[in-house]
């Protein structure tokens, strides 16, 4: 059961398409996977649709100013080549984890599989911009080190279960994080958990070993 | 400064004498419009061509104005909009949205598109990705056939009522998976034929679960 789910403020900026472009990519694959949130953008981007396409009666009579564009748009032919969507899925150590559709094209440009420490797992994935965008899978009892986020972190959990010391979090959640929180991950899923993750700064860390890390942060998290 | 502020205000002023003196217009109804995409989709109807193109025309380019400000560049993305809309038509389907939202949404992908292409340090990331307005998908039988008390086997058992071509197309695109472009390419047939016959297929299987009731 899904539980963490876009507020009805970004599923709107969403629709809008005004919301960010890397919490866009997750809160599009949290529609993909959350029949509610399906739902709900529907309903939401019909508003916004009749709240955009809006015209006072003297603009719509004087339809001069578009010249030819319909002859021209008449003389084109019609276009079967339509882009279709395949599944896609991410392979790691023997499993097979399907994809939300959102993240299909993203497969690509996913680098291989590196161990970090304990029980987890990162392959990066380049989406471009000055964001760090990873699939990170936590083994049973795996854990990423406490930290805090200079910036925004934002997770969809793929395939799995993982608890961060304040919530659980199963298939489809989505985590928004910012400067203000310190969590702790950690997965006791016997199968455990592979989530999707943007960060738009370097990480803090903020307990024990992993602390010495932070001056090295924004060599591990661009 | 104070003269900034009271051109703001004076501004603020008559959008609000505009508001009142000019009705924001309704135009054409949800089902005339419906109608107009499928008479392009199915036989290239200009007459209902021009009508969608004189409702959506104006809105696009107020929408792209507010949007985008560049009175050439909203002209672009109108055009672009409903030339989409003349050469996808279909893709338009009317049991899962209103006209007026899927033309919104063709504009909206193709303003966020480009608006990226515009900045420097951008993420690569494209309306498709976010939302697939002109994506097919392939969606499962049961999705298509959304009926919860039908079941695969009864799906099947019609399918074998199917005239043979129908058959054979929703055997390859639902039962293994292939799409539509490798039918297309293995049977040496169109695309465009193989979609229609899909369409088709999935109509007449429709109509046969619809009889069992
Ligand atoms: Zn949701």
């Amino acid at each position: 059961m899904i539980n963490f789910h876009p507020s009805e403020m970004q599923l709107q900026s969403f629709a809008n398409g005004t919301l960010n472009p890397s919490l866009s990519l997750i809160v599009s694959s949290h529609c993909d996977l959350c029949r509610h949130c399906q739902q709900k953008l529907k309903e939401v981007t019909q508003v916004v649709a009749s709240q955009s396409l809006i015209v006072s009666e003297k603009e719509e009579s004087d339809l001069s100013v578009f010249g030819d564009m319909m002859q021209n748009i008449m003389d084109e032919p019609e276009d079967m080549n339509t882009r279709a969507s395949e599944p896609s899925f991410l392979d790691l150590d023997g499993r097979h984890f399907p994809l939300p559709r959102s993240l299909g094209r993203f497969v690509n440009r996913t680098a291989s599989w590196k161990k970090l420490v304990g029980k987890l797992w990162q392959a990066q994935v380049d989406i471009g911009g000055d964001v760090r965008a990873e699939f990170i899978y936590m083994e049973h009892g795996g854990s990423v080190p406490e930290h805090t986020h200079r910036g925004n972190e934002w997770t969809l959990v793929i395939n799995g279960e993982f608890e961060d010391g304040h919530h659980h979090f199963e298939t489809g959640d989505l985590i928004l994080l910012d400067s203000q929180h310190t969590h702790t991950p950690v997965s006791n899923d016997p199968d455990g958990c592979l989530v999707f993750s943007i960060v738009d700064k370097p990480l803090h860390f903020t307990s024990g070993l992993a602390r010495l890390l932070n001056p090295f942060s924004h060599l591990f998290f661009k | 400064m104070l003269v900034e502020t009271t051109l703001q205000h004076s501004k603020t002023t008559s959008n609000k004498m505009n508001a009142a003196n000019t009705e924001s217009s309704s135009g054409l109804s949800s089902e005339v419009l419906a109608e107009c995409l499928v008479a392009v989709a199915e036989r290239r109807c200009r007459t209902s061509f021009s009508k969608l193109f004189s409702h959506f025309a104006p809105r696009l380019r107020s929408y792209a104005l507010k949007q985008i400000g560049n009175e050439a560049i909203a002209m672009e993305l109108v055009q672009d909009t409903l030339t989409n809309v003349w050469q996808k038509a279909h893709l338009f389907n009317g049991e899962k949205g209103m006209p007026s939202t899927w033309v919104f949404t063709i504009a909206r992908n193709l303003r966020f598109d480009f608006l990226r292409k515009m900045q420097s340090r951008k993420e690569d990331i494209c309306a498709d990705d976010l939302w697939p307005v002109l994506v097919e998908q392939t969606a499962s039988l049961d999705e298509e056939l959304v009926d919860d008390t039908v079941t695969l086997e009864q799906i099947l058992e019609k399918v074998g009522l199917l005239p043979e071509k129908q058959k054979q197309v929703i055997l390859a695109v639902y039962v293994h998976g292939k799409s539509q472009q490798e039918v297309a390419d293995e049977t040496d047939t169109p695309l465009g034929t193989i979609k229609s016959r899909t369409r088709l297929a999935l109509q007449k299987l429709k109509e046969l679960l619809d009889e069992n009731d």
